[in-house]
């Protein structure tokens, strides 16, 4: 697998994570995801309704994908080891996307209780990715507890804004020892791209792609995009410069 | 005994396979929690519930 992003030892040819949340239908979600190419896919966890217990999301994923579960709806770390711990045990991956968010409005993740169920479910075997507010400290201290990659948003989840948090980013980037996913916030296929170019390992996107008028040509752009800018960031982006330097020779004109 | 936080008749030698079976959920992903303890798919079988249980059936739903 040519230039594969490798995560906990095992390598993934497709640097776009999707999230499965928001699409009208099933099918449509299915349609996306196999245009997307991931071959990562978020669900959540949930009780089932028995009064109206709906279809299997996961009959609808490809075989080969691998499934991450979520613990959306924990507000502590006790509550997502739980989550995760069921995920486990009824036979999804040992590998969660570990979100901790008490604050309902921003839905931004509480640091402290997602580093604290980050250690419990490393030392539990789990593969550990956890979704963070772009804080570089942060950053370091999962992964020396033994987190697989650290998950920054971009902006708050659903908003589409883009890399509003570009510069703390760029720390991680810099920084990081694990692989960086730009996970939230991301509304538009230029928003991936620049999010590889700068350096980021893969992106995880759910919303934009989710709620677009055609969510399948959409998922289509952002491979794209995220094929791109990762081709551009091994390429070697050019570094700004303040003046203009012309791009045709100087004399010898006519 | 109690699922998902309503009552529930249980069948004589009732186990978690049983009950998933009983209420369609053979197929696909039954995350179940008994007694606040997690438990492993390949128990679902083996493990017999009682009438003091209190169960927490889940499984994958669309997110992000």
């Amino acid at each position: 697998m040519q230039d594969a992003l490798t995560i906990a030892g095992r390598g993934f040819g497709s640097r776009l994570f999707l999230g499965t949340g928001k699409y009208d239908t099933f099918e449509t979600m299915r349609d996306a995801v196999a245009a997307s190419r991931a071959e990562i896919v978020t669900v959540a966890v949930r009780r089932i309704d028995f009064d109206a217990p709906g279809e299997d999301i996961t009959s609808f994923l490809p075989e080969e994908a691998l499934l991450l579960p979520n613990t959306s709806g924990c507000e502590t770390a006790d509550d997502a080891v739980r989550s995760a711990k069921l995920a486990r045990a009824g036979g999804l991956p040992d590998w969660v996307k570990l979100e901790v968010i008490p604050d309902p409005r921003y839905l931004l993740p509480d640091p402290v209780e997602t580093l604290r169920a980050a250690s419990t479910l490393v030392e539990e075997g789990f593969t550990v990715l956890p979704y963070v507010l772009p804080d570089p400290v942060l950053a370091k201290k999962l992964e020396e507890v033994g987190c697989a990659t650290v998950m920054p948003l971009a902006a708050p989840i659903g908003s589409g804004r883009g890399l509003k948090l570009r510069d703390s980013i760029r720390i991680i980037l810099e920084e990081a020892e694990v692989p960086v996913v730009v996970d939230a916030g991301l509304g538009a296929p230029s928003h991936a791209a620049e999010s590889m170019e700068m350096g980021a390992d893969a992106v995880l996107v759910n919303t934009a792609i989710a709620r677009a008028d055609d969510p399948v040509a959409m998922a289509e752009a952002f491979r794209l995009a995220v094929e791109a800018g990762r081709k551009a960031f091994l390429a070697g982006v050019m570094e700004e410069q303040e003046q203009a330097a012309p791009s045709s020779p100087v004399g010898g004109t006519v | 005994m109690v699922v998902n936080g309503r009552e529930q008749e249980l069948a004589p030698g009732e186990t978690i396979a049983t009950l998933l079976a009983r209420l369609g959920l053979e197929a696909g992903y039954a995350l179940v929690e008994r007694n606040g303890e997690p438990v492993e798919r390949a128990r679902y079988a083996h493990v017999e519930l009682e009438d003091s249980d209190t169960l927490v059936v889940a499984r994958p739903v669309a997110g992000g």
